[in-house]
């Protein structure tokens, strides 16, 4: 058994059965990359709901597509006995535990990513300091993209030792908020009041869902948090935009003024 | 009118009546209906683009629609002062077994529901056959920008003494930080007892954003029930010989199945009946009004001679009666909803809803946009049949038939809606 059984468990191998499983391959790959590109950008047409099933749909059509060539290809190239399953998947072992290691270990946080869902298409999650919308969740990595527009790949391995923060966890329920550093010596109620009354006129609020506002004493004066989730996630900067513009001028009405810290350069 | 020509039993002006909130139901149809629906949805949604000459509504059958005159005579506008009497009655009846003097009763309703309509009638109706005293419309002011100060003197001026309706409370209120005073200064009024007996209307999307804003308020409104198809049935009954005038006779120009009218034979002959009744309530939501305006579009005025002469004796049996032909929903286009990628569309058309119409120098301080953006928008939406501007008071509103695709449509970007 010095080769593990490999070549008993490939020696039936043909041509043949060779180019039977290259093909059940290559539409295999042809069918996972035209999901991967059609299905986002049919998610980008589509607001809601749907955008998020459509995109949260990618990986978990690619996870299908690979087993079933697996299942398919396999009886092809060998007979699938436990003789030769043991031998193959001994010298994948090998391959993988000494060569591959990151990968292998990133592959199967991959899969243990479709199952525990940390994250799907469509979150806006921070991870190790990056903050983003999950676009794509590959095998080994996935990509996030920064309100910036810049492209993150995190590996799927980050998942074992980092913090990952998701901010609407597979919903479109995305809490943002809107900070308003105040001077001190004003009604605090009515400022309460106020900014509740901001958030709720806002054309991006959803009004079903909580609006809160909370303050605390901080020794420059007072610090008021206004909590609200917008109609739909990606708006989440616009909508803080409005809330803090809205917010601004109530309060400048109300002639409570914002504090003005002092900025020491290097 | 003959006897065989009534109606079975009298048909009431508003079927089903006033119910709580909670057993309102979406009217029943098939899965097939259901999944087409979503289906039509969601292309409408990933359509690339459209162009400007396909936007309007269209029909699309070549029959020739009814004339307006027909129109009038066979889907006319319903006697809002006879639902005016049958909220009254319902009301009056539902307080009688309340001990409670001087509540006011608020009815939430579905746009189109003909609430806003009726309880503007209210005070000719209860003038004329109410024993109560003649019931006062309260009406906003000009101006609905003001602090809690001056909405506590405005109400101060009103007459709550005597009974008074507030046909639509969407008119007293702009989604501004300075527009809410005046229902938020109302509703505390009614928490605390001290508005006297009254009425108020609400539009369902009102509703829903004072329900979120006052989580605490306790109240138990009532709305409309849902036209399932054998409400909606009565309802264009009654609705095509109102006035004394004679039923009519409508049926499939598809396969000459009967939709009108409800009784299953005639003249002794069993009446092979459309499942159109059933899919228009479901369509419309079981909402009055849109059901009017799909049934108004839906007639046909082209009498088919061969179907009649090949036609059993029903037809002879009823040859008096006026007779029309009803297309069928899937030859109907609705308005469609214009691309856009931005949020524009969803702004204007969620404020206009939320206040039951606005004009353009409301719409720029709720939604926030300009003048420009605002008036862009406008035209649009009026291209595709989907607002209006038909009130005197020059405000712009969401059409009747481009209702059910401006909900789907803002369901879909995240924007609240009601709950009918």
């Amino acid at each position: 058994m010095g080769d593990l059984g490999l070549k008993d468990a490939f020696a039936t191998v043909t041509s043949e059965a060779l180019l039977q499983a290259l093909l059940v391959i290559l539409i295999a790959s042809a069918l996972v990359f035209a999901i991967q590109k059609a299905l986002p950008k049919l998610a980008g047409k589509v607001g809601g709901k749907p955008r998020l099933y459509l995109l949260a749909m990618v990986p978990l059509l690619r996870l299908l597509i690979i087993i079933a060539t697996i299942i398919i290809v396999v009886p092809i190239l060998i007979e699938p006995s436990f003789e030769n399953m043991v031998a193959i998947f001994g010298a994948l072992g090998l391959a993988v535990g000494f060569a591959l290691k990151d990968y292998a270990n990133s592959l199967i946080a991959g899969i243990v990513t479709l199952y525990e869902m940390p994250y799907r298409p469509g979150d806006w999650i921070e991870v190790d300091g990056k903050y983003g919308e999950v676009r794509y969740i590959g095998s080994r990595t996935a990509e996030i993209v920064t309100p910036d527009d810049s492209v993150v790949i995190i590996p799927h391995s980050t998942l074992w030792n980092s913090l990952i923060s998701n901010g609407n966890d597979g919903t479109d329920n995305l809490m943002c908020v809107a900070e308003f550093y105040l001077e001190p010596n004003h009604d605090v109620r009515r400022v309460l009041s106020l900014l509740r009354d901001v958030a709720f006129t806002s054309p991006m609020t959803r009004t079903w869902m909580p609006v809160t506002v909370v303050v605390s004493n901080q020794p420059w004066g007072m610090k008021y948090r206004v909590k609200a989730y917008p109609n739909e996630p990606k708006e989440q900067f616009h909508f803080v935009t409005d809330l803090t513009a809205r917010g601004a001028g109530v309060l400048a009405a109300e002639g409570v003024g914002f504090v003005s810290a002092p900025v020491a350069g290097d | 009118m003959t006897e065989n020509q009534k109606p079975a039993t009298e048909p009431s002006s508003l079927p089903g009546g006033l119910i709580p909130p909670e057993q309102w139901k979406l009217p029943e149809t098939s899965v097939r209906r259901t999944v087409k629906g979503g289906i039509r949805h969601l292309l409408d949604q990933l359509r690339a683009g459209i162009s400007v000459e396909d936007e309007p509504f269209q029909s699309l059958d070549d029959l020739p629609v009814l004339s307006a005159s027909q129109r009038h005579r066979f889907a006319p506008e319903p006697d809002f002062a006879a639902v005016a009497n049958t909220i009254l009655e319902q009301l009056t009846s539902d307080h009688s077994g309340n001990s409670a003097v001087g509540t006011v009763r608020l009815i939430v309703a579905p746009p189109f529901s003909g609430i806003r309509e009726a309880l503007a009638r209210l005070p000719v109706v209860s003038g004329k056959e109410s024993e109560q005293s003649g019931w006062r419309v309260v009406a906003p002011p000009d101006e609905l920008l003001m602090d809690d100060a001056s909405a506590r003197q405005w109400w101060d001026r009103q007459d709550l003494e005597e009974p008074w309706v507030i046909p639509e409370l969407a008119d007293f209120w702009l989604r501004h930080t300075s527009g809410l005073a005046l229902v938020r200064e109302l509703l505390r009024r009614l928490s605390a007892g001290a508005a006297g007996q009254g009425i108020v209307g609400c539009s369902s999307w009102c509703w829903q954003f004072w329900r979120g804003y006052c989580p605490d308020l306790h109240v138990s409104p009532r709305c409309p029930a849902p036209l399932d198809a054998e409400h909606l049935g009565c309802w264009l009954e009654a609705l095509s010989h109102q006035s004394g005038r004679k039923p009519v006779i409508a049926r499939m120009t598809n396969d000459g199945l009967y939709v009108l009218p409800l009784e299953d034979d005639r003249a002794g002959k069993k009446l092979k009946r459309s499942t159109f009744l059933r899919d228009l309530a479901s369509t419309s939501r079981g909402i009055h009004g849109v059901a009017l305006a799909i049934w108004q579009r839906a007639l046909r005025a082209r009498p088919e001679e061969e179907a009649d002469q090949e036609s059993d004796t029903v037809v002879e049996g009823s040859s008096r009666l006026p007779q029309c032909w009803v297309a069928p929903l899937e030859q109907l286009s609705f308005p469609v909803m214009p691309q856009s990628n931005g949020r524009e569309l969803g702004f204007v058309l969620h404020a206009l809803l939320l206040h039951d119409g606005l004009n353009e120098t409301s719409l720029e301080l709720v939604t926030g946009l300009s003048n420009d953006g605002i008036a862009h928008v406008l035209s649009r939406l009026m291209r595709a049949d989907i607002v209006s501007r038909a009130d005197p008071a020059g405000h712009w509103h969401v059409t009747a038939l481009g209702y059910l695709t401006v909900r789907r449509h803002l369901q879909s970007w995240g924007f609240p809606v009601d709950g009918f």
